[in-house]
C-alpha cells in the first residue's frame, strides 16, 4: 500500500513538473547538447554544407588574439560585482536604521534595476559625454583639468561600463541585503553593545558574518549574471572603441549572429561555460572558510 | 485506483498531444494562407523591407493592391541591423512567408544565395535588367547571374552650406582630393562653424573602399592589400583634421555619443557633411530643421592624385530578391517589375531614387525635393546624381573584414597606436581571415 502510494505520488510529481521539463528539454538541454556537437563542425547559418572539423574551432579560439582580449575585458567587467556588493551592504546598513526618507531612498536605489536597459544606456552615454557631459563637467569643476574620455577611449571604456553595471546592480543587491539585515535578531546587536562594541565593530564582527550566506548567494548569482550579460554593452559601445569593451558573451553574439559562425561561437560558448563552472566550484569549495549558516 | 492511474496517463497524453497539435496547427494555418488564397484565384505576396511603412512602402503596396485585386501584397518591415537581418534569414531558412525581400548589402545577399533562398532571375526573359538599370547593375551580379533586381540609385556625396561657401569665396567642386577637402574644411570653419566637416558613419570608410576596389583588396600573391599607401594617407589626413585642424569631430566622441551629424549640418554647426541621398529626408523637414541657406552638392573627394584613378561609392541599391521557395514566383516577378519601373516612386521623397531608365529623371528629382526645391543648388545636385561619370562600386567585402578594419583604425584615431602599427595589424588580421576563409 505504502509503496504504491509512493509510486503514485511520484508519478503525480512528474505530471506537475512535466510542462516545465518539456520547456527545459526543448529550450535548454537539446540546444546545449546540439551546441556541443556544433563546436566540432564548421556550421555557418544559411550555409548549405556543414563539415566535421574536429578540434579546429578550439584551436582557432586559442590562437585568436580577440579571444584573449575578450577574456581580459570579461575579468575587468567582473570586478563590478564585489564593488557593487560592498556599496550595497553599506547602503543597506544605513537604510536599515530609521533615517529620513527611508522608503523613498530604498525605492530610488532599486529604480535602476527595473528600468529598461536601452534607456539606461542612452542616459549614461549622455552623462559620460567627454566634452559636454555632466560627469566631466563636475570633474572639471572640482579642479581636474584632464578628466577621462570614458566611453570614447580604449583605456577608460571598460571602467565606464563597470560604473554603469555597479549602479545597475546596486539596488538589487541592496534589497537582498536589507532582507538579510531584518532577519538579524535584535538581541545579538544589543548584546554586542552591552559588551562595549563600537558601531564599526558591531558591523564587522556581528552583522557581516551573520549575512555571509547572503553575500555568498549574491556573489555567485552576480558573477554568473555579469559574465553572461552583453545587452548593456551591445547597446552602449557594441564592443568598441577598438575592441576595448568586447567581453566573451558579446564576442559569442558577434560571431554567431553578426558573422553567422555558429561552430566557432559554440566553441566560445563552451569556454564561457567552463569558466562559469570553475568560478562556481571554487566558490563552493571556498565558502566553508567564510560563510556561516 | 486503476482508473485514476489511467486518468493521469490520459492527462499527460492530452497535454503532449496539445503541445504537438499546437505546433502542427500553426504550420497548417501558415501554409493555409497561401494555399487557400491561390485556390480562390487570389495571390497573397509578402514583401520584406527595412524602410518604415509610413516612409513610402505602404503607399506603394496600397497603390498596387488597388490596381491588382488578384495579387495582394503585404509589406513587412525588418530593421536593417544584425538582429533584423537575422530575423529575415531565419524566416527565409525556416520557410515562413517571404516572397520578396530587399537586400541592402552584397554581403547579406551572398549568404542568402548560398543558403538557396534567392531565385535566379535568369528564368524570366521579359525584362532586361542590364538595359533597364545600366552598367552599374552588374556589380550586383553573383557568378554572372542576377539573383534579384537593384531598384534604387545610390548617391554618396558631400553636402555643403552654400552660404558659407560664398562667404569663404569657394566654388562648388566637381572633382577634388582629400587634401583639397581638408583645405575647404579649414576655410569654412573660419567663417564661424564649430566643424568644417562631419561624416556619417555609413560613409566613413568609403575612401578606403574606393582605393581597395581600384587596387584590389588582395594582392596577386593572395595576401592582404590593406597596406596600400593610400590607406595610410587616409588615416593621416583624417587624423590631422581631428587633432591638428580640429575641423572634424574626434571619432571616439562621435561614436560614443552617436553624434547626430545630419542635425549638426542642418543646424549650422558644420559647413560640410559626407553623406548620401537620405540626407534629403531630413533636410526637407523644415519645421524641425529650418534654414535660410541653400545646400550645394559635391562628389566625394578622392585619395588618389589622378582623377582617372577614382572609383566612387554608389552604384545601385535596394536589391530585391524573390525567395526561391516562394509559391508565387510569377506574381512576385510581376510586382517587382512594376515596383522597379516607377511603382516605387512614393519612396523617392525619402531619398530612394528609382534606378530604372523607365523613370524620368526630372520626375524623380521633383519627388525627391518636394516643396523645397528652391532650398537646394539644383545644378550641383543634378551633377552628383546624374552628371558625374566616375565609375562606382558597391561594397562587397565580408562583415568580419569591415569590423576588423574599423577596430584597428578606431584605435589609431584614439591615439592608441601609430598609423604604421594600425596598417600592420589590419594586414595581419586580414591575412588571418583570408586563411580562415580559403
Amino acid at each position: 500500500m505504502h509503496k504504491s502510494w509512493m509510486k503514485r505520488q511520484s508519478r503525480l510529481g512528474y505530471l506537475f513538473i512535466g510542462p516545465n521539463m518539456i520547456g527545459v528539454l526543448l529550450f535548454f538541454i537539446i540546444p546545449a547538447v546540439y551546441s556541443f556537437y556544433l563546436m566540432f563542425t564548421d556550421y555557418k547559418f544559411m550555409s548549405p554544407e556543414t563539415h566535421f572539423v574536429g578540434l579546429d574551432n578550439i584551436r582557432r579560439m586559442l590562437n585568436d588574439d580577440l579571444f584573449g582580449v575578450a577574456m581580459r575585458n570579461t575579468f575587468v567587467f567582473l570586478l563590478a560585482v564585489p564593488v557593487s556588493m560592498g556599496l550595497a551592504f553599506i547602503v543597506a546598513v544605513a537604510l536599515n536604521k530609521s533615517v529620513y526618507w527611508q522608503k523613498t531612498l530604498r525605492a530610488l536605489y532599486f529604480m535602476p534595476y527595473i528600468t529598461s536597459g536601452v534607456a539606461i544606456a542612452f542616459v549614461w552615454m549622455l552623462l559620460f559625454q567627454p566634452t559636454s557631459g555632466p560627469i566631466n563637467g563636475f570633474l572639471r569643476g572640482i579642479g581636474i583639468t584632464n578628466p577621462p574620455g570614458w566611453l570614447s577611449t580604449t583605456e577608460w571604456s571598460m571602467v565606464a561600463i563597470d560604473i554603469i553595471w555597479i549602479w545597475f546592480m546596486l539596488g538589487y543587491n541592496m534589497i537582498i541585503y536589507l532582507a538579510a539585515l531584518q532577519e538579524i535578531p535584535e538581541e545579538l546587536i544589543e548584546a554586542a553593545r552591552i559588551d562595549g562594541a563600537r558601531p564599526w565593530q558591531t558591523i564587522r564582527q556581528v552583522i557581516w558574518p551573520l549575512v555571509s550566506p547572503t553575500t555568498f548567494l549574491l556573489l555567485i548569482t552576480g558573477l554568473i549574471m555579469t559574465i553572461k550579460n552583453f545587452g548593456i554593452i551591445q547597446a552602449i559601445t557594441q564592443g568598441g572603441p577598438g575592441n576595448s569593451t568586447t567581453v566573451l558573451s558579446l564576442f559569442i553574439y558577434q560571431n554567431a549572429f553578426r558573422y553567422y559562425e555558429m561552430g566557432y561561437a559554440a566553441a566560445i560558448s563552451w569556454a564561457l561555460f567552463a569558466i562559469i563552472m570553475i568560478f562556481t566550484v571554487l566558490q563552493w569549495l571556498g565558502q566553508k572558510r567564510w560563510v556561516h549558516y | 485506483m486503476r482508473i485514476k492511474r489511467g486518468l493521469t496517463g490520459l492527462i499527460v497524453g492530452a497535454l503532449m498531444l496539445g503541445l504537438l497539435a499546437g505546433c502542427v496547427g500553426k504550420n497548417e494555418t501558415n501554409g493555409g494562407d497561401n494555399g487557400g488564397g491561390a485556390a480562390a484565384g487570389k495571390v497573397k505576396l509578402t514583401m520584406w523591407g527595412a524602410v518604415p511603412p509610413e516612409n513610402g512602402p505602404q503607399e506603394v503596396v496600397d497603390t498596387w493592391n488597388a490596381k491588382n485585386p488578384d495579387i495582394q501584397v503585404e509589406y513587412v518591415r525588418f530593421v536593417n541591423d544584425d538582429d533584423g537581418n537575422l530575423k529575415l534569414d531565419t524566416a527565409l531558412s525556416t520557410g515562413q512567408n517571404v516572397d520578396l525581400y530587399v537586400n541592402y548589402t552584397l554581403t547579406n545577399l551572398d549568404k542568402r544565395i548560398k543558403g538557396g533562398t534567392a531565385l535566379d532571375l535568369g528564368e524570366f526573359t521579359d525584362y532586361n535588367i542590364d538595359e533597364k538599370m545600366g552598367e552599374d547593375a552588374a556589380s550586383w551580379k553573383v557568378d554572372g547571374k542576377y539573383y534579384g533586381m537593384p531598384t534604387k540609385k545610390n548617391a554618396a556625396f558631400f553636402a555643403l552650406n552654400m552660404k558659407a561657401l560664398d562667404q569663404a569665396g569657394l566654388s562648388v567642386p566637381t572633382a577634388w582630393t582629400w587634401d583639397e577637402a581638408r583645405e575647404y574644411a579649414l576655410k569654412l570653419k573660419a567663417t564661424g562653424f564649430k566643424y568644417g566637416l562631419v561624416q556619417h558613419t555609413a560613409s566613413y570608410v568609403d575612401p578606403l573602399d574606393s582605393v581597395l576596389v581600384k587596387n584590389g583588396y588582395v594582392k596577386a600573391d593572395g595576401t592582404s592589400n590593406l597596406d596600400d599607401p593610400l590607406v595610410t594617407k587616409w588615416l593621416e589626413t583624417l587624423n590631422g583634421m581631428m587633432k591638428e585642424d580640429a575641423t572634424t569631430p574626434p571619432l571616439g566622441e562621435q561614436l560614443t555619443s552617436k553624434m547626430p551629424v545630419e542635425n549638426m549640418f542642418l543646424g549650422g554647426e558644420s559647413a560640410m557633411i559626407n553623406i548620401g541621398e537620405w540626407l534629403i529626408r531630413t533636410s526637407n523637414n523644415m519645421t524641425e530643421f529650418p534654414r535660410d541657406w541653400k545646400i550645394a552638392f559635391a562628389p566625394v573627394p578622392r585619395l588618389a592624385a589622378q582623377e582617372a584613378d577614382m572609383v566612387k561609392s554608389g552604384g545601385l541599391g535596394d536589391f530585391i530578391a524573390i525567395n526561391s521557395k516562394s509559391k508565387n514566383k510569377e506574381a512576385a516577378w510581376e510586382f517587382l517589375k512594376w515596383y522597379a519601373d516607377g511603382g516605387m516612386m512614393p519612396m523617392a521623397a525619402g531619398g530612394r531614387l528609382p534606378s530604372s531608365n523607365a523613370v524620368d529623371q526630372q520626375t524623380a528629382i521633383d519627388h525627391l525635393l518636394g516643396d523645397y526645391a528652391d532650398s537646394y543648388d539644383k545644378e550641383s545636385l543634378e551633377f552628383v546624381l546624374y552628371g558625374d561619370e566616375t565609375p562606382t562600386f558597391v561594397r562587397s567585402i565580408a562583415q568580419e573584414v569591415v569590423d576588423l578594419r574599423a577596430q584597428e583604425y578606431e584605435k589609431f584615431f584614439l591615439g592608441n597606436q601609430t598609423a604604421e602599427v594600425t596598417v600592420q595589424n589590419m594586414v595581419k588580421r586580414h591575412n588571418d581571415w583570408l586563411k580562415q576563409n580559403q
